[in-house]
């Protein structure tokens, strides 16, 4: 020790020792200190990748180019009105060049191709981060003074939906999100306002439950409660995780709060003898019930449509009485239901009735044993469907929907990590905590109300992906930015016609002046497209106009008053104001315009690769068979369609051939004489009849 | 070697530009040394003739002299960093991030005028804390033990309006906090509040507020008040050092000061 500390008290001595030399050390102290700074700042990251990137770039064809279009120093992208200042460039110095596509090594890979510039918009609006930093740590990472990191690419979708609220081809994982949000009914509980002050629908339909007794039994309920999946796999109703008590209390509290709706007692119509079970069955068929709800089959695969719900156990679920009254008219329980009133007599009731009660799952019900409800049960019961918020989603006789059930989403996309309570193990990112929070809310807390869903992964990733498109940044963009979404169409069609669609649900399927569903076609300019006589021969005796297509318009049962109504309103209304539907004749073409029309189809646009005229030779599947298409469709509507078929209906696979007013004459006087033999529909019929 | 460096200096001063400009001559009379101080603009302040005892460092442990070292840091680095700053809402926080990123060795002189700056309070505490138990606030020099708890307030005024500047959130509840204790003042507390934040809230009223004091106001009065502090020095008999006291104060104080005993 002591001879230690005298050496060292020696070379203390020896730098301090006399005050000009402690002077001098100091200051060459001093001196090194200050240099760091300036040696720090020359050896920078950036600066290190961009001579990592001449090296890279030195052996290539095109070095020349590539060194050219790099510029050395920070380089940076500033785009004040959007606040946007990023520098990623100074080190993804390769990001525009084409001829890169080979590199994989970051950061020198070209950035994929997409709609927009990468100067348009910079870097961080879509994938976070920190665009002022220039050092790999703090542009990319969660640092101490900044919290969003980059967001992970699975997740890059969202981004796109900070402007674009339509839909885009893009982008499917976010729109699938957006629609698992509104069709989930997540939206019900937590409210999402959008930058364009509208607030976010939900697209599902929570039935009512004021008269719920009427329909089902308590047990189904009980069941139902316990466990949604275990009678529909297709469910959109989460998993509350209810004790058995509670589950009891919620049935019996319903059931008693239930009140009964005049007819739906009424006893079954007896059937005077046991109905021919495949009857029921090709009735389910020809009605297309399959359209809109789906039934599981052997292997456990959905098969149908997800407009209505899933019957795959239907009988275990509805009384008979209630059946009844349903297929008679279903607008009597539900009046704003989607499905049309089919109208099927008695007969066609009573068959469809027991087709759909023989479906019942005799698992489902076996261990459920209910006593009588006490009073304490029932209002037990109520406690817990105000404290669920069952009133969120469900209309709930004497229970008020509460505002603000759950946290709003408005801004979820843009949570400050230092808000969120992660659970152990879990990264400290905010995708990370929603999805974990859709996967498994409860794992937040056993106390917590918010059910357990039954997502896949890759809606669980949907979900995310929508939900972090919900920024801060989206609602302080410039408007001009915004895509919005087109408005929702309230259009309400008038008078008897209008009451009649509504009755038959027309918009459920069919879109008119932008309200309806995109299952049929859209009907806005059906008037102008269609001749009267063919028109209500279809609404009497529908028929598919498309070979490849079995599923067609199901029959109504319409009388001949309710055709005449519809088809004077369609003829009517319907019209485009830019085609005159009598400024060409429905006959009477000479014959050689009739003869270079036929020519025309078949050589020089060769429409029978898509199209069917002759039935025996032409093989055209993708578009609609034109057999009978003379008494179909207005000559005018057939000529406007031949100019510019896009005009007429967005979005349609028919090519625009731009085709000379002579040829589309032609062709429409050739097409005009495709009349239907005798009835109209048998031919089509007979098309569909052949394997 | 310290012998050429003296002859070095020496010849330096002997020069005709040097003595154009410093106007004392060579030589190591009394006289010239003492012209050589009283002729100096900022020389003037001090004492023409110091101790070598009281330059040791035993007598001051230098803290005085370091604090005011740190007060020049200060200024430098502060005016460099003024050429980077906009004291606006949207910028400040930019230009912190611009700080750091993009200006050359802008990090440095951040964090450098940010040390500085908490070496100057506590170096502050420290020469009041020796001053105190040294009892060299005692007369003659009660006055400049005044003008020292001024320039503690100001140092400690300096500390608080440069914490706003960054404009981030510690900066921003920092001053939220710290402006809502004046507002607990009796009577005149809301004004107070509002006089400070220029407004009812930290906003873009209560940054340039917060920027002019920082970078003029305060400043200005520290420069001021440092001179005085320097001047009285002198005034007062020169740095204190125990030994040098007057027998008569040295006496007086004997009875009283129970700080001897913590030497």
């Amino acid at each position: 020790m002591e001879p230690s500390q005298n050496k060292s008290s020696s070379l203390w001595q020896t730098l301090f020792g006399h005050p000009i030399r402690a002077f001098g050390v100091v200051s060459l102290l001093f001196l090194i200190s200050l240099a760091i700074a300036p040696a720090k700042n020359h050896f920078s990251e950036w600066r290190h990748y961009q001579k990592q990137y001449l090296v890279l770039i030195r052996g290539r064809g095109d070095a020349i180019t590539l060194q050219r279009h790099l510029q050395p120093g920070i380089q940076q992208i500033w785009l004040p009105e959007l606040g946007v200042v990023d520098r990623c460039t100074s080190c993804h110095v390769g990001l525009k060049e084409a001829s890169l596509a080979d590199v994989t090594t970051q950061p020198f890979r070209r950035h994929p191709v997409i709609p927009h510039t990468i100067d348009q918009f910079g870097c961080v609006m879509c994938h976070r981060g920190q665009g002022a930093a220039t050092t790999v740590e703090e542009a990319h990472s969660s640092t101490l003074a900044w919290e969003e990191p980059l967001l992970p690419a699975r997740y890059v979708e969202s981004s796109c939906g900070q402007c674009h609220r339509v839909p885009l081809t893009g982008t499917p994982q976010l729109n699938l999100g957006r629609q698992l949000l509104a069709r989930n009914g997540c939206v019900h509980c937590h409210t999402v306002k959008l930058p364009d002050g509208t607030t976010m629908k939900a697209t599902d339909d929570p039935p009512s439950l004021v008269h719920i007794a009427d329909k089902t039994t308590r047990e189904w309920i009980y069941a139902w409660l316990k466990d949604p999946a275990a009678y529909a796999v297709s469910a959109t109703m989460p998993n509350f995780k209810l004790s058995d008590d509670d589950a009891r209390d919620i049935s019996a509290f319903l059931i008693a709060n239930s009140t009964p709706l005049p007819g739906d007692t009424a006893p079954v119509a007896a059937t005077q003898k046991a109905p021919d079970p495949t009857a029921g069955a090709s009735l389910y068929g020809e009605s297309f019930c399959a359209s809109c709800h789906a039934v599981q089959n052997a292997a456990g695969n959905l098969v149908g449509g997800d407009v209505g719900p899933e019957l795959t156990r239907v009988g275990s679920k509805v009384k008979p009485e209630w059946l009844q009254v349903w297929l008679r008219n279903e607008r009597i329980y539900d009046p704003p239901t989607e499905m049309p009133h089919y109208r099927f007599n008695e007969q066609q009731v009573a068959l469809l009735r027991t087709f759909l009660l023989n479906k019942t799952d005799s698992d489902l019900l076996a261990n459920v044993r209910l006593d009588a409800a006490t009073p304490e049960q029932i209002a037990h019961g109520k406690t817990l469907v105000t404290e669920y918020g069952c009133a969120s989603c469900h209309e709930v006789g004497g229970i008020k929907k509460p505002e603000n059930f759950a946290p709003e989403l408005t801004r979820i996309g843009s949570k400050p990590v230092a808000q969120l309570i992660f659970l152990p193990g879990m990264q400290h990112t905010l995708p990370d905590y929603i999805a974990a929070k859709i996967r498994n809310p409860r794992s937040f807390g056993s106390a917590l109300k918010m059910p357990q869903y039954t997502f896949a992964p890759s809606q669980v990733d949907a979900l995310t992906t929508a939900l972090l498109s919900l920024t801060e940044r989206a609602r302080t963009l410039p408007a001009a930015l915004a895509v919005p979404a087109p408005s929702a169409s309230t259009y309400q069609p008038a008078g008897r016609a209008g009451q009649l669609m509504a009755d038959l649900g027309c918009f459920s399927c069919h879109a008119i002046n932008g309200r309806g569903g995109d299952m049929a076609p859209d009907l806005t300019w059906e008037g102008s497209s269609v001749q009267r006589p063919w028109l209500a021969e279809f609404l009497k005796n529908p028929n598919t106009l498309r070979p490849a297509l079995i599923r067609r318009m199901p029959r109504f049962n319409l009388s001949d008053g309710e055709i005449n109504e519809l088809t004077n309103y369609i003829m009517t209304v319907y019209q485009s104001p830019a085609i005159d539907r009598d400024s060409m004749p429905l006959s009477g073409y000479p014959a050689a315009q009739v003869e270079q029309g036929r020519q025309l189809f078949y050589s020089k646009y060769a429409c029978q690769s898509c199209h069917i005229v002759d039935t025996k030779t032409d093989k055209g599947y993708i578009g609609p068979t034109l057999t009978q298409v003379g008494s179909r469709l207005t000559p005018a509507w057939i000529y406007s369609w031949l100019k510019n078929p896009q005009a007429l209906r967005p979005g349609t696979i028919e090519p625009n051939r731009n085709m000379s007013d002579e040829d589309a004459r032609a062709l429409t006087a050739y097409l005009a004489t495709l009349k239907s033999s005798g009835k109209p529909g048998t031919k089509v019929a007979r098309l569909e009849a052949r394997p | 070697m310290a012998k050429t460096i003296g002859n070095y200096f020496d010849e330096l001063r002997g020069t005709r530009v040097w003595r154009s400009v410093f106007r004392g001559g060579t030589g190591s009379s009394t006289l010239r040394r003492s012209l050589a101080i009283q002729q100096n603009v900022f020389l003037h302040l001090f004492s023409t003739k110091v101790r070598r005892r009281m330059v040791g460092l035993s007598a001051t442990w230098y803290l005085g002299t370091l604090t005011f070292g740190t007060f020049l840091i200060l200024v430098v680095t502060g005016i460099l960093l003024m050429l980077y700053y906009h004291p606006s809402v949207p910028q400040a926080y930019a230009d912190m991030k611009d700080l750091q990123f993009v200006v050359s060795s802008g990090l440095f002189l951040r964090n450098l005028h940010r040390w500085s700056a908490h070496a100057m309070v506590f170096l502050v505490f420290a020469h009041m804390f020796k001053v105190f138990y040294r009892g060299a606030y005692r007369p003659p020099r009660e006055f400049n033990w005044v003008i020292g708890i001024i320039l503690l307030l100001v140092t400690l005024f300096l500390s608080y309006t440069g914490y706003l500047l960054p404009w981030d959130q510690l900066a921003f509840w920092a001053i939220t906090v710290g402006s809502n204790i004046a507002s607990a003042v009796p009577l005149f507390g809301n004004k107070i509040h509002f006089l400070m934040l220029g407004g009812n809230l930290v906003n873009a009223n209560a940054l340039l507020r917060f920027y002019v004091l920082h970078c003029m106001i305060l400043p200005l009065t520290a420069i001021l008040f440092i001179a005085i502090h320097f001047w009285r020095i002198r005034k007062d008999g020169g740095l204190y050092a125990q030994q040098s006291e007057p027998k008569t104060l040295a006496a007086r104080a004997a009875g009283s000061a129970a700080a001897k005993g913590a030497q």
